[in-house]
């Protein structure tokens, strides 16, 4: 395993947080709850931005791990 | 009542239980449940004598019908006007329905206003032992109601544990709605939930089950559908979503704390750093909600 599959792969649990944090939001009935599900979403996105990028940065450096 | 007495007696019984039986439910109907609970004196004792007015009619072949009937519509209506100007003015209704009585405060037996209300101490305990208080010493306070039942306030180290108490912060819950009962989908209740039938049938489908093998189906607070199925001997998983979830952040709470520990890169470094306390903030706040 190398670091960049590494980061990949936690790249794809976040997206999969991401996604049930977004359904959550939207099957709760209780309005409090939607609002921090709804938050907290975003937050996540902002880490799942950075990890993307760190991706790239990553895969530049090393063009063998590309993929 | 000429007619009357040319009828047999069977006959005048079932059509005056009938008649009484409408007349009845029709007040009760009109007072409202607290008639039914008979919180205050007043409905104890008009419940029980419209009862007995009506039993009194029904089977004496030889009273008037109309006076019977007369007398519960009298009684139903003094109720309902006793009712009325008690909800207006505070003293009418302490001397009508009466006001409690503190027996125990602080700690202490107030031994005057047990012997005031006939009570013995016996018949204290018996009412404390009910509410599974078997120490006097535990009550802080105890009031007995006009209705005869014991209000006891323990004292706080006494008292169960809350979140509140512990300082845990909870979320608040809506009530869960029952959504299928009996095989049969209730629209409404799906409505109020936010759902929708296809939804369901999805949700169904995710547990392997078709509709007709659910007795009872419910949907709580965070949409999760839970599910119970005719045939005892099957097991049903219990949704998970929200433990996954919690598990999901947590590990990749700990993978980000990794990376920034394995990267050498300095700006990668912090930008690790700074993404697993984000984490953790979001891992605190959503705690109240994916846990319990």
């Amino acid at each position: 395993m190398t670091i960049v599959s590494n980061v990949k792969q936690t790249l794809s649990t976040i997206k999969s947080i991401e996604a049930q944090l977004s359904s959550f939001a939207i099957n709760s009935l209780d309005e409090n709850a939607k609002k921090v599900f709804h938050e907290t979403m975003l937050t996540i996105c902002d880490v799942k931005d950075d990890l993307q990028n760190r991706i790239y940065e990553l895969e530049r450096a090393e063009p063998q791990y590309k993929g | 009542m000429i007619e009357v007495k040319k009828m047999p007696g069977w006959v005048v019984i079932v059509g005056r239980s009938i008649i009484f039986l409408l007349l009845m439910l029709l007040t009760t109907k009109m007072l409202g449940k607290k008639q039914i609970s008979e919180l205050s004196f007043f409905e104890y004792v008009s419940g029980i004598t419209i009862g007995s007015i009506a039993g009194e009619v029904i089977t004496g072949l030889e009273s008037n019908l109309y006076h019977g009937a007369l007398a519960i519509i009298i009684f139903g209506l003094t109720t309902l006007l006793v009712d009325f100007l008690s909800l207006k003015s505070k003293s009418f209704r302490d001397m009508v329905e009466g006001r409690g009585t503190v027996l125990i405060r602080d700690g202490k037996v107030l031994e005057d206003n047990l012997k005031k209300e006939k009570y013995t101490i016996d018949e204290l305990s018996a009412l404390l032992r009910q509410k599974d208080i078997f120490r006097v010493a535990d009550v802080e306070f105890a009031v007995l109601e006009p209705r005869g039942t014991l209000s006891a306030l323990l004292k706080k180290e006494n008292r169960p544990l809350t979140p509140k108490d512990l300082q845990i912060k909870t979320a608040t819950e809506k009530e869960p709605q029952t959504v299928i009962m009996d095989g049969c989908i209730l629209d409404e209740a799906l409505r109020s939930s936010g759902k929708g039938r296809r939804w369901l049938q999805m949700e169904l489908e995710k547990l392997n089950l078709t509709l007709d093998n659910v007795f009872l189906g419910q949907v709580d607070s965070y949409g999760e559908l839970t599910v119970d199925i005719y045939d005892d001997k099957i097991q049903v998983p219990s949704p998970q979503q929200r433990p996954l979830l919690m598990a999901m952040l947590k590990k990749t709470q700990a993978d980000l704390e990794l990376f920034s520990l394995e990267t050498e890169c300095e700006k990668s470094k912090t930008m690790y750093k700074k993404n697993a306390v984000k984490f953790q903030e979001t891992i605190d706040k959503l705690a109240p909600y994916l846990i319990g």
